[in-house]
């Protein structure tokens, strides 16, 4: 079948399904027979079924779906102060059952919908961003933190059609680690692209980005990386993201294995480059899938550094629920491989109401006017598709 | 072996496996240290950290305990740690490195490296050692060429070090050998 005729049927069938972005074109997974919602009481038990050593392999033999910001926090013994919440899971898998391939042009007709869209609204306006984004500078300065995230929300009323959103997205931005999860109640759009983990057997490696450009005619991939190197706040911010994600490999890694694969590289897509590195490490023998993500998660170039000092700052100063926001969304198969992404410029659109997060960073260099307009790019994007 | 005490760093890890190359290595939290074992190490190392040294008694109390009964190395927080229990002051500089490659000097004949060499650091410190510093045995040995601070200094006596810069970051050139240097010491 072809690929619009398969988006066409599967929506309309009203079942819950997933795709996500391969490095050919799409996934699609649907007809789930189990699902899971996470909660601090169950994550370590859902984390070890996944453990089995099977042999033979199905392709749907997996489990897929997220794990919220929260979840990851607690997975870590970290406790968040009492939130403003919608009350959405904290974490949801899935197990599939059937698994089609799609190709990477995603075509597809959306339902004519009375369409109610609201105005967003900002979590955090330009004054109260300022006074926060100080505070973190001073915590710079006392050495408390070396960089640390402000993340502002989004929010309006809208009920949408994911797919088409998610379509339309694929268009202006294929990012690496995109997907959508439809249900019932919610949906999720997102466009990351950043790789937190990739296992296949005791190799793992990971790929933070750390620095975005937006292309214009006058830019080449050549052209971006001289850009990169020259300024040295974001070489600077490069760095630390490299040393702390060699960091959190070492701590599940052979001593010596852990080696950077790719040093600060531009990667092109359709309207950014990415400055990028990729880290590799060997698994030592007796760990297990608990370990591969209480290392790794919450994705360290999203939160700051170090992570649990700035883990706590943020966590004391944010007022709502981050939700799925620099969770991780991907796949644990039942021989234990794994791929993880960063929920990084995503929608959540749950009850009718979509929200979108995102983040800058503060360094000790940055300046307020110029993160909060970068966080206002950030999501504008998405905001984009609501028109 | 070696026993290495983690302030909640992000880099500790890669301290860890650097040290691994050449000994065994126990790491645990500052605040949940297993005694018996810390006991049988031959070396005790400070790991960095967030915060400044007043925020860990708990480390301080480590250090002075252990101070001449066995080797201790602090990296950067824990630099500034043995240098604040050694009765320094440590202050907030004026510019912050942070994820900063810069190029320090060994200034002292007393180092065990050699005089007049040049190093490539990778720097994550907020914070600095105040000088005029003086404590017995203790030298101040490498500093930034260009700032002048402190950036390593040895007690050959009781076998202490410490590196204000990260000897395990990438961004230093030829870190293992600087390790390795001072575990035979």
């Amino acid at each position: 079948m072809k690929t619009n005729n398969i988006l066409k049927e599967i929506n309309t069938s009203g079942k819950p399904y997933v795709i996500y972005k391969t490095p050919k074109g799409f996934d699609l997974f649907t007809n789930f027979s189990k699902k899971i919602i996470l909660s601090r009481n169950n994550i370590v038990n859902f984390l070890k079924k996944n453990n089995s050593n099977k042999k033979k392999l199905k392709k749907t033999d997996l489990h897929i779906g997220f794990f919220g910001y929260e979840l990851l926090n607690n997975l870590i013994n970290i406790n968040l102060p009492k939130q403003k919440s919608n009350n959405f899971p904290k974490g949801i898998f899935y197990k599939p059952e059937t698994l089609i391939s799609l190709n990477k042009n995603l075509l597809y007709q959306p339902q004519i919908t009375e369409r109610k869209i609201s105005k967003f609204k900002i979590n955090i306006n330009k004054k109260i961003y300022t006074r926060i984004f100080d505070k973190f500078k001073e915590k710079i300065k006392e050495g408390e933190t070396y960089q640390i995230k402000i993340c502002t929300k989004y929010k309006n009323q809208s009920k949408i059609d994911p797919l088409d959103f998610f379509c339309r997205l694929t268009k202006s931005n294929l990012a690496p680690e995109a997907f959508l999860i439809k249900d019932k109640d919610y949906s999720i759009i997102s466009c990351s692209p950043e790789t937190l983990i990739l296992k296949k057997g005791r190799s793992i490696s990971t790929k933070p980005i750390a620095g975005t450009l937006k292309k214009n005619k006058l830019l080449n991939k050549k052209k971006a990386l001289e850009y990169f190197k020259k300024n040295i706040k974001e070489t600077k911010e490069h760095n630390m993201i490299v040393d702390m994600e060699r960091n959190d490999l070492s701590r599940i890694c052979v001593p010596g294995s852990v080696k950077i694969e790719k040093e600060k590289k531009v990667e092109e897509y359709k309207d950014l480059f990415h400055y990028v590195s990729l880290i590799k490490g060997k698994l030592k023998n007796n760990i297990k899938t608990i370990d591969i993500m209480k290392s790794m998660m919450p994705g360290g170039s999203v939160i700051g550094c170090p992570k649990i000092s700035t883990l706590d700052l943020l966590n004391n100063q944010e007022k709502e629920n981050r939700n799925i926001y620099t969770g991780s969304f991907g796949y644990i198969k039942f021989n234990g491989d794994m791929r993880f992404n960063i929920i990084i410029r995503s929608i959540l659109n749950y009850k009718d109401i979509s929200e979108i997060s995102v983040a800058s960073g503060v360094v000790i260099d940055s300046n307020s006017n110029h993160e909060f307009n970068e966080n206002f790019i950030k999501a504008k994007a998405l905001i984009d598709l609501y028109k | 072996m070696i026993y290495v005490i983690d302030h909640k760093d992000s880099f500790t890890h890669n301290v860890v496996h650097q040290l691994s190359l050449f000994d065994r290595v126990e790491c645990a939290n500052f605040d949940e240290i297993n005694y018996s074992k810390l006991k049988k190490a031959s070396t005790i190392v400070l790991s960095p950290g967030p915060g400044a040294p007043k925020d860990y008694p708990k480390t301080n109390k480590i250090y002075k305990e252990f101070k001449g009964k066995k080797k201790i190395i602090g990296i950067c927080l824990g630099f500034q740690q043995i240098l604040y229990a050694e009765g320094a002051k440590i202050i907030r500089q004026k510019k912050i490195y942070h994820g900063f490659q810069s190029q320090i000097q060994v200034i002292s004949r007393n180092s065990i490296f050699k005089n007049n060499l040049k190093f490539k650091v990778g720097r994550y410190h907020s914070l600095k050692l105040k000088e005029p510093f003086y404590a017995e045995n203790f030298d101040i040995t490498m500093r930034c060429v260009i700032s002048g601070s402190a950036m390593s200094f040895e007690n050959k006596i009781d076998k202490i070090y410490g590196f204000q810069f990260h000897p395990e970051s990438f961004l230093t050139i030829n870190g293992n050998l600087l390790i390795k240097k001072i575990i035979s010491a």
